[in-house]
C-alpha cells in the first residue's frame, strides 16, 4: 500500500548551565498555548506546570485534559485558556483517550488525510487519575508506544472533589479522606506509590523522568525530551497546591525545590536507550525535610516520630541517587534528635551545598 | 486506498462477525480497538489479519480493557479519524462510562455488538441486555438478524452518524452466535459502490493544531439544557436521515431495508410477534407453518430501536388484535415484570385511538434458542387473549409455563 511517511518534530533543549542552581534563560519561547483567563488558585502548581510544559511544546500541539481540578478550573464552557485544541476526556481516560489521537494522526497522515509535522500530543492528568483509576490506561498507552507524552501532574492529592487522598498522598498527609485524630494521630500512614519508577520499570522503551516546578528549564527540558523521543513517554511532575498543603501562596516554587531539596522528590531521568537511571541531579542544598514540612498546613499535626519517619523515607531516597547522607540527616531519622528540628538555627546546621 | 479499488462485487459465505469485519474494511477505518470478549472477538480477528495481510491500512490496537477501547475511540474519532470499535456482556458495561461523553461530544464513533449475556453466570449465550442496558445514552442502534444485514447495517449506521446533521455514535448489534458465528451468503459490494456512498469522515471541530478548539469544557448547571436539548434534537432529527440514507444504500447496492420495521407476513394478520434480531428467522417459519394451518400470525421486527420510531410502532402495531413482544432482555422488577421492548411498545401505542392487548414474552434468555414449538405455544397464547378479548396474564416465562 502507498503510504506517506510521517515526518516529526524535534524541539531543540534549552541552555541550563546548572541545572540546580536558579537560573533564567532568555531564550525561553514566546509562544503561550496556555493563557491567562482561568479559574486556578493564586499559586496554583499544576497551572504553572501547565504553562512550562505548553509552553516548551509551542504551538503545533494537542493537549488531553482527563478530569482533575485543572479540568475544572481551567475549561469553563465559553471561555478556554488553551490556544492550541484539548480536549477533557474521562479520568480514567487518560492513556487511552491520548492513544487513540495518537493513533488517529499516525494514520490520517500516513493516509494522506491529514497534511504536517506530527503534533506533540500531551496528556495532563492529576495524580488520581495518573496513580489510581486511569494507571491501567496510561500503562497500555506507555507499553504500546504510542508517539505521545503523559505527564503526571502530582499534587499528591485529589484537589478538584475538595482534598482527597490519593496514592501519592505522602505519608503523614492530611486529606479529608486521611484526618489525623486521637486513633490515627499521623493522619495518611501509607507511604506514596512509586509512580515514576514504576512506569519506567514496565515500560524501559519509555523515556521516564521525575520534575517540579521549583525547576523550569530543566522541566522544559524534560518535556521536549519526552516530546523528541519517537514513541511513549512519562513525566511525573510535583506540582503543590495551596489549597491541599495549605500553604502562603507565593511560596510555590519554593516548595517545588524544598521538596528536592529535602530528598522527597528524586530528581531523575530513565534512559531507554541504554536502559538505565540518571541520577545525575544535584539539588543547591541538601536539607532536612521539617524545612519542607513546617511550611504546610497539612503536615502540622505531625509528631517527632511522624517527621522522624519522612525523614527515614527520605534518606533511603538519597542513598538510591546515590548521595552521601550527612551525619546530621542520619541523626534526624532518629525521633530523639528531632525535636528541635523545624528551628532556622538546627536547619541551618545541616543545610548544605553539593 | 488502493486495496479497495481492486474489489469486485462478489458474493462470500462468512458468518456475522466476519461480516461486520469487512464492512470496516469497505469503510476505510483509520483506528480500530479492539479487546477480547467473546462472541465478538471474531471480528476483532477477522481485521487483524487484514491489517497483518496490508488489506487494511488502520492502526490496530490492542487495548488494556472496554473502557480503554472506548476512550481510545473517543480520542481517535474527535482527531478526525473513522473509528471502529466492538464489544459483547459484560464488556459493553465495562465500557459504561463513555458512552454518554462520546454522544455529548458528537463524535460518529462505531460500535460492533454481538450480544452476550450478561454474568451471572458466565454464559456466552446471545441476550439483548448488554447493549440495551445503554440505550438512552445517545447513540444510534439497531439489530441486524443476519450476516448480510450485519454488513450493510455497519456501512448504513456510518453514513447516518457522520453525517453533519447528525454526527452520532451508533451501535450496530447482532445476535451472538445466531448472528455472529453463522454463515450465510454475503455479497460484497463493489468498492465503488462503497465509495459513492460513504464519503470520507470529516468532523467539523476536530483536535486539529491549525484551528484550536477546546472539546468538553465545563458547564455551569444552566448551560446544561441547551446542551442536553441539541443532543435531543440531533437524536430526533436524525430520522430523517436514516430514511434519506437506507434510500440512498437500496439505490447503490439494490438492497430495500425499511429502516424502522420489518413486517412478515401482516397484511392480515390479527397476532404477531414483535421482536428484534436474529429470532426473526425461526419467527418466519414458524409463522409459515401456522399460515398452513390457518392462523392468522405475522411479525413485525424492530430495526432500529433508538431513535424510537415512535409512530410508526404505534401505527402498525394498531393494526392487530394482539401484539406478543418477545422481549430477548432483562428488565428485572420493570412495567409488568416484562423487558425493555414491552414498555416501550407499550408507550408507544398509549395515544392510539386502537390499541392492541399486549403480551410480553420472556425467551431466549441466556442465549437459548427460541424454538418453533415455542413459536406456536405463544401463539396460542396471543390467540387466547383475542377469543377472550383480555389478558390474564402480561408475562409470560417461555418454557416455564403450561
Amino acid at each position: 500500500m502507498a503510504t506517506i511517511e510521517v515526518q516529526r518534530q524535534l524541539l531543540p533543549i534549552l541552555d541550563s548551565p546548572n541545572q540546580g542552581a536558579r537560573f533564567y534563560n532568555p531564550e525561553l519561547p514566546s509562544s503561550e498555548p496556555f493563557v491567562p483567563g482561568h479559574r486556578t488558585c493564586a499559586g496554583c502548581g499544576p497551572s504553572i506546570q501547565y504553562r512550562m510544559t505548553s509552553k516548551a511544546a509551542g504551538d503545533n500541539t494537542i493537549l488531553v485534559g482527563p478530569t482533575g481540578c485543572m479540568y475544572v478550573a481551567n475549561s469553563s464552557y465559553l471561555c478556554t485558556p488553551y490556544n492550541v485544541p484539548w480536549a477533557h476526556t474521562q479520568i480514567g481516560s487518560a492513556g487511552s483517550f491520548t492513544a487513540g489521537v495518537a493513533a488517529a494522526y499516525e494514520a490520517m497522515i500516513r493516509k494522506g488525510k491529514w497534511k504536517g509535522k506530527f503534533p506533540n500530543i500531551i496528556c495532563e492528568a492529576g495524580d488520581g487519575s495518573a496513580s489510581d483509576i486511569g494507571l491501567a490506561s496510561i500503562s497500555g498507552a506507555l507499553y504500546r508506544n504510542h508517539d505521545c507524552l503523559i505527564i503526571c501532574y502530582d499534587n499528591e492529592q485529589y484537589a478538584n472533589t475538595g482534598i482527597q487522598a490519593s496514592s501519592r498522598t505522602p505519608y503523614g498527609g492530611m486529606t479529608t479522606f486521611s484526618p489525623p485524630g486521637p486513633e490515627v494521630p499521623e493522619g495518611k500512614k501509607l507511604y506514596p506509590k512509586d509512580l515514576a519508577r514504576m512506569m519506567a520499570a514496565g515500560h524501559p522503551h519509555c523515556y521516564v523522568a521525575t520534575a517540579s516546578v521549583g525547576y523550569p528549564i530543566d522541566l522544559m527540558n524534560k518535556v521536549r525530551k519526552g516530546l523528541n523521543h519517537k514513541g511513549a513517554a512519562y513525566l511525573m511532575i510535583y506540582t503543590p497546591c495551596q489549597k491541599g498543603f495549605v500553604y502562603e501562596t507565593p511560596r510555590s516554587i519554593d516548595l517545588g525545590r524544598l521538596v528536592v531539596e529535602c530528598g522527597l522528590y528524586p530528581m531523575w531521568e530513565w534512559n531507554p536507550e541504554k536502559r538505565e537511571f540518571n541520577y545525575s541531579f544535584r539539588p543547591a542544598s541538601m536539607r532536612p525535610v521539617s524545612e519542607y514540612l513546617k511550611l504546610q498546613g497539612r503536615f502540622g499535626h505531625l509528631h517527632a516520630e511522624h517527621i522522624a519517619n519522612l525523614q527515614k523515607f527520605a534518606n533511603e531516597q538519597w542513598k538510591m541517587m546515590g548521595v552521601q547522607l550527612p551525619e546530621a540527616l542520619i541523626q534526624a531519622a532518629d525521633a530523639k534528635n528531632l525535636t528541635n528540628m523545624a528551628a532556622a538555627a538546627e536547619a541551618q546546621a545541616v543545610a548544605q551545598t553539593l | 486506498m488502493p486495496m479497495l479499488a481492486e474489489q469486485k462485487k462478489r458474493t462470500v459465505r462468512i458468518n456475522g462477525c466476519v461480516a461486520s469485519a469487512q464492512a470496516a474494511k469497505y469503510a476505510d477505518v483509520d483506528v480500530i480497538a479492539a479487546y477480547p470478549i467473546r462472541p465478538y472477538t471474531a471480528t476483532m480477528m477477522a481485521l487483524a489479519q487484514m491489517v497483518a495481510n496490508g488489506e487494511l491500512d488502520a492502526e490496530y490496537i490492542v487495548a488494556d480493557s472496554e473502557h480503554s477501547q472506548l476512550s481510545i475511540a473517543h480520542g481517535a474519532s474527535s482527531s478526525g479519524a473513522r473509528v471502529f470499535t466492538g464489544s459483547s456482556g459484560v464488556g459493553v458495561q465495562f465500557a459504561y462510562e463513555l458512552y454518554s461523553p462520546i454522544s455529548g461530544s458528537r463524535m460518529p464513533v462505531q460500535m460492533m455488538i454481538a450480544d452476550r449475556t450478561l454474568d451471572p453466570p458466565g454464559d456466552f449465550g446471545s441476550e439483548h441486555t448488554d447493549a440495551l442496558s445503554t440505550r438512552d445514552m445517545g447513540w444510534i442502534m439497531g439489530w441486524s438478524c443476519d450476516a448480510q444485514e450485519a454488513f450493510d447495517n455497519h456501512l448504513i449506521a456510518y453514513r447516518i452518524g457522520e453525517d453533519p446533521r447528525v454526527l452520532l455514535p451508533q451501535m450496530v448489534c447482532q445476535d451472538g452466535f445466531f448472528v455472529s458465528h453463522i454463515t450465510g451468503d454475503v455479497e460484497l459490494p463493489d468498492s465503488g459502490q462503497v465509495k459513492e456512498f460513504l464519503p470520507p469522515y470529516k468532523h467539523p471541530y476536530p483536535l486539529d493544531p491549525r484551528h484550536p478548539v477546546s472539546h468538553g469544557p465545563q458547564i455551569m448547571p444552566e448551560q446544561g439544557p441547551p446542551l442536553q436539548l441539541e443532543r435531543a434534537r440531533a437524536m430526533e432529527q436524525s430520522m430523517a436521515v436514516i430514511e434519506e440514507v437506507h434510500e440512498e444504500f437500496a439505490k447503490i447496492f439494490g438492497r430495500k431495508y425499511d429502516p424502522w420495521v420489518e413486517e412478515f407476513m401482516t397484511d392480515d394478520a390479527e397476532v404477531v410477534f414483535f421482536l428484534q434480531g436474529a429470532h426473526a428467522v425461526t419467527a418466519r417459519f414458524a409463522i409459515q407453518h401456522m399460515r398452513e394451518r390457518g392462523l392468522k400470525v405475522g411479525m413485525v421486527r424492530l430495526r432500529t430501536i433508538r431513535p424510537y420510531p415512535t409512530d410508526r410502532v404505534k401505527d402498525v402495531l394498531s393494526k392487530f388484535k394482539v401484539v406478543g413482544v418477545i422481549e430477548t432482555n432483562m428488565g428485572l422488577g420493570s412495567v409488568s415484570s416484562g423487558g425493555v421492548l414491552y414498555a416501550e411498545a407499550a408507550a408507544a401505542l398509549y395515544e392510539s385511538q386502537k390499541r392492541p392487548l399486549i403480551l410480553s414474552f420472556m425467551a431466549g434468555m441466556g442465549g437459548e434458542a427460541i424454538v418453533l414449538k415455542e413459536f406456536y405455544w405463544m401463539t396460542e397464547k396471543m390467540l387466547d387473549a383475542q377469543r377472550r378479548g383480555k389478558i390474564e396474564k402480561r408475562t409470560h416465562w417461555v418454557g416455564f409455563e403450561e
